[in-house]
C-alpha cells in the first residue's frame, strides 16, 4: 500500500478555532482509521470482480469500489487508501468516504453505524431513524430551527464498548437537504451535494454538537393519519433493530457473527435501546404540528431526568 | 410423567422488557412470549413435570384450574413441536 501524499482525515468539519473538548477512546479511533491517502488498490478482495457502487469486506479488509475506476480501500490500522481512475467522478468522493466507507470503517472497529439523523438535548442524544426518504434530516433541520442542536445527519455511529450506556459519536457529516426540506425548515441553502445528488448542504440553526453524549432514544418515522409518539416495548424493540439498511450489512460483513452472536447482539441493542415511534400524515400543512410534538416529548423526557437527579 | 426440560442447546434466548425472545439455533426462527406464555415459559425448570407446571401456573395465574391446564397442555404441545422441549 503507498501513501504517496500527506495523509488527511475524512472529517468535513473539523473545529480547530472551537472550545477544548475531550474526546473518547472511540472518537480517537475513527479519526486515526480514517486517514486518506492516494495511490493504487487491489481491485477485488475475494477474488470476484467488484461492481460499480460495491463492496467487499474480508477479514480486516474492506474494498469499495464507486462510479468507474474509483476505487477505496481500508485496512484495520493503515487508514484510507483511494485510487482515482481515469473516470472517476471526483465530486461523489467525499460522498463515498463520509457514507460507506466511514459506516465500514466504524464496523471493522467495532462501532455499530445505524442510519439516523438526531439532536441532542440535556447532554443526551434523540435520533430519528427511518428508510430513505422518511424525513429524518428534515425533523432534525426543523428542530434546529426551534433551537435544538443537531448531533449527526444520517448516519450515527454508537460506541457499545461500555456494557452499561450506548454512546454515541458525533456526527461527521454536514447537514444535507432537498429543495422542499429547505424550502419546510428554512434552513440556509448552501452548495449543491454533488452533480447527481438533488440535495444541497445546510447549516443547522442552532449548530451541532461535537462531544460523545448518551443515547436517550431512537425514534423511527412512520406514515399515520394524525402526528402521534408511542412507546416500542419488547420484542417489536427486537425486529426493529433489524435494520435493513447498508449499514447493517456492513456491519454484520465486519463482526462476522454467528446465529447466537447476532442475536445477542440485537438483543443487548433491544434491552439498552429505548425506542418509540412518530408517526405523522405526510402533509405539509400539519408538518409544524409534527415537529412541535416531536420538541414536547423530548423536553418532557429531559425534564423527567432533572426531576430524577433532584434529591 | 417426566420433568419437562428446555433443549437449551437448541435455542438462544432473550429477555426484553417483560418479554422473552427466543431464537432456534438451526434455522435462525424466532418466537416470542408475553403475558402468561412468557410466564409458564420461566417455570418450566427442569424439575417440575405436567401436573406440577400446571399446579404452578395455577398458583400463579388467574383463570379456572380447567382453562389454565388446558392452556398449559396446547402450550407444551406447541414448544414440542417447535423442538425447545423435551418430557412431560
Amino acid at each position: 500500500m503507498t501513501s504517496p501524499v500527506p495523509n488527511r482525515s475524512i472529517a468535513t468539519d473539523p473545529r480547530p478555532s472551537g472550545p477544548p473538548t475531550v474526546k473518547t477512546l472511540a472518537e480517537r479511533v475513527m479519526v486515526r482509521e480514517t486517514r486518506v491517502a492516494f495511490g493504487p488498490v487491489a481491485k477485488s478482495l475475494s477474488g470476484d470482480p467488484l461492481r460499480p457502487a460495491s463492496w467487499q469486506v474480508l477479514g480486516d479488509e474492506f474494498l469499495l469500489r464507486g462510479e468507474g475506476d474509483h476505487y477505496f480501500h481500508y485496512r484495520l490500522g493503515e487508514g484510507i487508501t483511494i485510487e482515482r481512475g481515469h473516470d472517476a467522478d471526483l465530486s461523489e468522493e467525499a460522498l463515498w468516504l463520509n457514507g460507506t466507507v466511514y459506516a465500514a470503517i466504524a464496523s471493522l472497529n467495532g462501532l455499530l453505524p445505524i442510519h439516523a439523523s438526531a439532536v441532542a438535548l440535556e447532554e443526551h442524544v434523540f435520533a430519528f431513524t427511518g428508510p430513505a426518504g422518511a424525513g429524518k434530516s428534515t425533523l432534525v433541520a426543523a428542530l434546529g430551527d426551534r433551537g435544538l442542536p443537531m448531533f449527526c445527519d444520517d448516519t450515527l455511529v454508537l460506541d457499545l464498548s461500555d456494557p452499561d450506556r450506548i454512546i454515541c459519536l458525533p456526527g461527521h457529516k454536514r447537514m444535507k437537504l432537498t429543495p422542499g426540506a429547505l424550502q419546510l425548515t428554512g434552513a440556509t441553502r448552501e452548495k449543491q451535494v454533488s452533480r447527481t445528488v438533488d440535495k444541497c448542504y445546510a447549516s443547522p440553526q442552532a449548530g451541532d454538537v461535537g462531544v460523545a453524549l448518551p443515547l436517550a432514544r431512537l425514534i423511527f418515522l412512520e406514515v399515520g393519519e394524525r402526528p402521534e409518539i408511542t412507546p416500542i416495548t419488547g420484542s417489536e424493540r427486537f425486529v426493529r433493530m433489524q435494520d435493513d439498511h447498508q449499514t447493517a450489512h456492513l456491519f454484520a460483513a465486519a463482526r462476522q457473527f454467528d446465529r447466537a452472536g447476532s442475536f445477542a447482539h440485537l438483543s443487548r441493542l433491544a434491552r439498552q435501546i429505548v425506542m418509540a415511534r412518530f408517526a405523522r400524515p405526510h402533509d405539509v400543512g400539519r408538518f409544524a404540528a409534527g415537529v412541535a410534538m416531536v420538541e414536547q416529548y423530548i423536553t418532557e423526557v429531559a425534564t423527567e431526568w432533572d426531576q430524577e437527579q433532584q434529591p | 410423567m417426566t420433568a419437562i426440560t428446555k433443549l437449551r442447546d437448541r435455542f438462544t434466548e432473550a429477555d426484553i422488557d417483560h418479554e422473552i425472545v427466543i431464537m432456534r439455533l438451526d434455522n435462525g426462527e424466532f418466537f416470542s412470549l408475553s403475558g402468561t406464555a412468557a410466564a409458564t415459559w420461566r417455570l418450566i425448570d427442569g424439575r417440575r413435570d405436567r401436573h406440577a407446571l400446571a399446579a404452578a401456573a395455577n398458583a400463579e395465574f388467574d383463570g379456572s384450574e380447567c382453562e389454565i391446564n388446558a392452556d398449559i397442555d396446547e402450550f407444551l404441545v406447541r414448544l414440542r413441536e417447535t423442538g425447545l422441549l423435551a418430557g412431560g
